[in-house]
């Protein structure tokens, strides 16, 4: 090899000098790009969205004025937001623990069957995949009034005597009008999408329909994590039945998950959109009983161009998200970590 | 404490035969080790005998009544688990107190606050408390009763397991591998431990390991497994040095046996490697194996009965391994030796090795035990 | 041994009746697509409808006898009156205007609107934002993992944070800023907020955790530049968690609703799958339920098939937050 091959010994100097100070450089020009776009696209409207809850900025005004808490006096005194924070709650409340505690239960029934299971979990997996868009639009399809499939079922079990007086309960002497679906029989099945006893559960029907699949995977992995002897140790120390062993063993083996999967069902709760935009826009159902949050910020933010107080509802979603996570935090630290 | 006797056991899983007709009667306070290689089949058979699995064919009877239609629950036996399969979220008091409060306490006392207001709940509990603190000093683990598993380092936990197991009065005490998940100087000393153990409850201990030394020092009798079957039951003497199987002596013994080509002609008589030994069998010619523990070989300068080469030696301290390459043969075979000895001995240092016939154990081609053999040459007929 | 006792029994028996419940409007999308407006209307026709021939209204419409054509017919029915010929000539046109209701429904999905270019739109959003997610997510997370510099324990609690914060949250802000710099209704909008995904940076940089050392500094040896190293050493071993990230970015992104249409009014062009079929919903009348359902099965097959095929991958790539 001739000198000329090597390289030349100032060049060796600087790419060898000091490799501490080349992987300095050399990490900082790397994760720039994803610094400055998180704080562009993350951080910066997180702080905007403050600045802009205490104004009464709209898009395309020249100026706006501080109007300090207003916005949020508004929340919590106007009754459109009081029921916003309502439906909300009502939704979140709702689904969150069906859609954990059949996710659970489903987990539980398939990780028992020796066949099937597999079959099980794709067809429960379904929804998670589909755009809840479209299969809204199916469901609305299905609750039409006149036309769907689910008013149809019911008047053909009207029709039917035998189903009519076994599910209105008629042969324990009630009268028809005591029971839902004895109503349902003299007046009419209802209109599901247009009665706001009903709008905000449909509503939460299709968000656990949707949701519940993606609970059970989690559980099935979480089940695969616990120990087969740790089942044996259960039945030698005694434990003969099912819901003992599953109090003793499978319940806090569950911990962790059940901590992850109620916070991830609760911030995925919180933003339910999709349903209420393809079935109750514009107004958020009857009676606003279904007028949700990321629904607000949609209509009163993007729709009617009310910047101000869209951005306080933002915040106060975002304070939602925080404290979910912060009990989520507090609890794996003080509870569920073992090891 | 009880009896166990298991009679013609057999499980199959699909096509496999795991275990081929087992037959083992332990008696009232033994300490039976099953011991054998991985797969052998052991770890069946003990969760057979608790009722963890079921088993194809045979039956169960603990301290003299069937109980193969029981579950696991309700044979009265303790278990300790390889991985000692504590309860995470339970603290140690807790998770030796789980088999009392299951056994003693009902459902409505066992429930979560409320379950202390229910009558009787309290005595029992300060009961199953006194219990507990009993067999956790016992096992020296008074001051970690209020710690959970994640906080205990593996040998803490293992003692936990064996409180779990012993803060009852079980029928027998089945362990599964206990020792296997920790160091090495742990295992000497937990070793003693369990033996001393046994030695106080008096009770019947059935040990699976795959570890020979720790079924050496700790059983009243091996039952060495091999393929779905017990090759021979006995106490560790017998084992070690009068194996019925070539199998068991190969599996049995550090470094493992050295095992020679041999056979007999027509009249019986037994030469190993072209020597005539003052051996005999009462049959004609076959082809044999000669087995020979490495203690049981020595050098000598006279007449050796066999001839090779030092390849290998490994100084323990208090003794030596020595690997000699036989002259005419492809097998090394190993001498256990003193280290002052170890100056002789260079490598490529050439040697004379006997033995004394009486120790050499004499098995068909088949492996099975020659027993029946004529020792002194003047019995040989001519 | 207990193949068929009472539990497992009741147990499938459960979970069968969830599993229809599940697949209810699966099918009832599936059977709707399939079917004509009177199928439909009167509820017949089964699951797959009778498939019997039926006249395409708008065809129908289009093609209705005008003044002028019944003149021109006269010559061909020498001795009927105008109604007469009127009504044959409807007849005809309605002849000619049969269809079997699936082609019907499907072909309407596809002229009524724009789907193949709504389709085209979701597969240019997705992958865009799946590669820049990539290519901003890889140097970043070897950095994070691999080299040592000041301030790198900042920027990883900065990544931490931002896990927190759910971007449908600040879209607002967000369109605010885009609507500012002029940026609404273009791809760039429907990308630009889904690049930086801090998911992903911490997804793989935990990834790359596992990865050993050793292995970047052989490569250091062998002469490569750090920027070399992600591209050609840390990408080849990342390739299973990109695939997961990857699944999980996809379907979020195909099936999102929210974004798209904050950020794009009106312009057709940009729709992407589930604002195309809102906006069928948003006209359709009863003559459309088949098409729409058709609309509807078109978005929504592409993910169920690659979820047939590769059940065990999207499964872990859609619950990749959960195995954090």
């Amino acid at each position: 090899m001739s000198v000329a091959d090597l390289p030349s010994s100032a060049a060796m100097r600087r790419a060898t000098a000091d490799p501490d100070r080349r992987q300095a450089s050399a990490g900082w020009l790397m994760s720039a790009p994803a610094l400055a776009l998180m704080l562009t696209i993350l951080i910066a409207p997180v702080l905007l969205a403050l600045m802009l809850s205490f104004t009464d900025y709209s898009l395309g005004n020249p100026s706006f004025n501080w109007v300090g808490w207003d916005n949020y006096e508004r929340i919590f005194t106007r009754s459109t937001y009081t029921k916003m924070l309502s439906a909300t709650f009502t939704y979140v409340i709702t689904v969150v623990p069906l859609s954990v505690g059949l996710g659970l239960g489903a987990a539980l029934l398939i990780q028992s069957l020796t066949r099937g299971a597999a079959i099980y979990k794709a067809v429960y997996f379904l929804p998670v995949m589909a755009t809840l868009l479209a299969m809204t639009i199916v469901w609305q399809l299905m609750l039409h009034p006149s036309i769907g499939v689910i008013n149809r079922g019911l008047e053909g079990l009207c029709a039917m005597p035998f189903t009519r007086g076994l599910l209105s309960l008629s042969f324990l002497g009630l009268s028809p009008e005591a029971t839902w679906f004895g109503r349902v029989c003299t007046e009419g099945a209802p209109l599901w999408l247009g009665d706001r006893d009903y709008a905000i559960w449909v509503v939460c029907f299709i968000g656990i329909w949707q949701g519940f699949g993606f609970n059970m995977v989690l559980y099935l992995a979480g089940l695969t994590g616990v120990s087969r002897e740790l089942y044996a140790a259960a039945e030698m120390d005694g434990a003969r039945s099912y819901w003992e062993r599953f109090r003793l063993v499978t319940w806090p083996a569950l911990g962790p998950t059940t901590v992850f999967v109620v916070t991830i069902t609760c911030i995925r709760a919180f933003q339910a959109f999709d349903t209420v935009e393809a079935l109750f826009s514009p107004g958020g159902g009857p009676g606003k009983s279904v007028y949700v949050m990321m629904f607000a910020i949609y209509e009163k933010g993007v729709t009617q161009n009310l910047m101000g107080i869209g951005a306080a509802i933002t915040v106060l979603f975002l304070i939602f998200v925080m404290i979910l996570t912060l009990i989520q935090h507090w609890i794996t630290e003080r509870k569920v970590h073992y090891t | 404490m009880a009896t166990v006797t298991l009679r013609g056991i057999r499980k199959n899983f699909k096509e496999t035969e795991v275990l081929r007709g087992i037959d083992l009667a332990i008696a009232d306070g033994e300490f039976v080790s099953l011991v054998g290689p991985s797969g052998c089949g052991k770890s069946t058979l003990l969760r057979i005998i608790a009722g963890l699995e079921s088993a194809s064919g045979g039956s169960i009877e603990i301290g003299g009544a069937p109980v193969d239609r029981l579950r696991a629950a309700d044979r009265n036996l303790s278990m300790v688990f390889q991985s000692y399969a504590l309860y995470p979220h339970l603290t140690v008091a807790e998770n030796i107190a789980v088999p009392l409060r299951m056994r003693q306490l009902n459902t409505a006392q066992r429930l979560p606050l409320i379950g202390r207001a229910v009558p009787g709940a309290r005595e029992r509990g300060r009961e199953i408390d006194a219990r507990v603190l009993e067999a956790a000093k016992t096992l020296e683990i008074d001051q970690l009763l209020d710690r959970k598993p994640g906080q205990l380092s593996g040998g803490q936990r293992q003692r936990v397991a064996l409180g779990r197991a012993l803060v009852r009065a079980p029928a027998a005490f089945l362990l599964d591998e206990p020792l296997s998940n920790l160091d090495a100087k742990l295992r000497v000393h937990t070793r003693t431990e369990i033996a001393e153990l046994h030695r106080r409850l008096a009770a019947t201990f059935i040990y699976v390991t795959h570890d020979q030394v720790e079924a050496m020092t700790m059983s009243s009798r091996i039952a060495v497994m091999m393929s779905g079957e017990i090759l021979q039951c006995d106490a560790p003497t017998r084992i070690y040095e009068d194996p019925n199987d070539l199998r068991v002596a190969e599996f049995i013994g550090s470094p493992r046996i050295n095992v020679l080509p041999a056979e007999s002609d027509s009249s019986g008589r037994i030469s190993v490697l072209g020597k005539g030994l003052p051996l005999a069998l009462h049959e004609g010619r076959q082809t044999l194996q000669l087995a020979l523990r490495p203690e049981a070989l020595s050098l000598t300068h006279h007449t050796p009965l066999l001839q090779g080469r030092v390849v290998h030696a490994e100084n323990l301290g208090h003794e030596v391994f020595v690997q000699i390459s036989l002259d005419g043969a492809e097998q090394r075979v190993v001498l256990r030796t003193d280290p002052a000895m170890q100056a002789q001995l260079h490598l490529g240092a050439k040697v004379g090795l006997t033995f004394d016939p009486n120790r050499a154990l004499i098995f068909d081609a088949k492996g099975q035990r020659q027993r029946n053999l004529l020792r002194a040459l003047q019995e040989i007929p001519a | 041994m207990t193949r068929f006792s009472p539990s497992l029994i009741i147990r499938h028996f459960i979970l069968m009746i969830g599993a229809a419940v599940v697949l209810a409007p699966f099918v009832v999308m599936l059977s709707y697509s399939l079917k004509s407006p009177a199928e439909i209307e009167r509820g017949t026709g089964g699951l797959f409808g009778a498939q019997e021939m039926m006249v395409d209204p708008k065809c129908a419409l289009r093609n209705a006898p005008r003044r002028g054509d019944i003149e021109t017919a006269r010559t061909r029915f020498p001795d009927r009156d105008d109604s007469t010929i009127q009504t044959l000539l409807t007849e005809e046109a309605n002849a000619a205007c049969e269809v079997r209701p699936v082609v019907f429904n499907y072909r309407s999905a596809f002229q009524d609107a724009p789907l193949l270019r709504y389709l085209l739109n979701g597969v240019i959003v997705t992958a865009s934002i799946f590669l820049l997610q990539v290519l901003i997510a890889l140097p970043a997370a070897y950095a994070l993992s691999k080299l040592k510099f000041w301030g790198r324990e900042a920027v990883f609690g900065l990544v931490l944070f931002c896990l927190l914060i759910p971007v449908h949250a600040i879209a607002l802000p967000l369109y605010l800023g885009l609507a500012k710099i002029g940026l609404t209704n273009t791809y760039a909008a429907l990308v630009v907020p889904w690049i930086v995904s801090a998911f992903g940076i911490f997804l793989m940089r935990q990834f790359f955790m596992t990865v050993p050392d050793d292995l970047v500094d052989a490569a250091r040896m062998d002469g490569m530049t750090e920027f070399a190293i992600v591209w050609r050493v840390m990408l080849p071993t990342a390739v299973p968690a990109l695939l997961a990230f990857a699944i999980f970015s996809v379907v979020a992104h195909w099936n999102d609703y929210f974004w798209p249409r904050i950020v794009v009014t009106g312009d057709r062009s940009l729709f992407t799958p589930p604002l195309g079929l809102r906006e069928f919903q948003a006209g359709a009348d009863g003559n459309l339920y088949g098409p729409m359902m058709a609309t509807a099965t078109v978005i929504v097959i592409p993910l169920i098939v690659a979820f047939m095929l590769a059940q065990r991958r999207f499964i872990e790539g859609i619950t990749l937050s959960g195995m954090k």
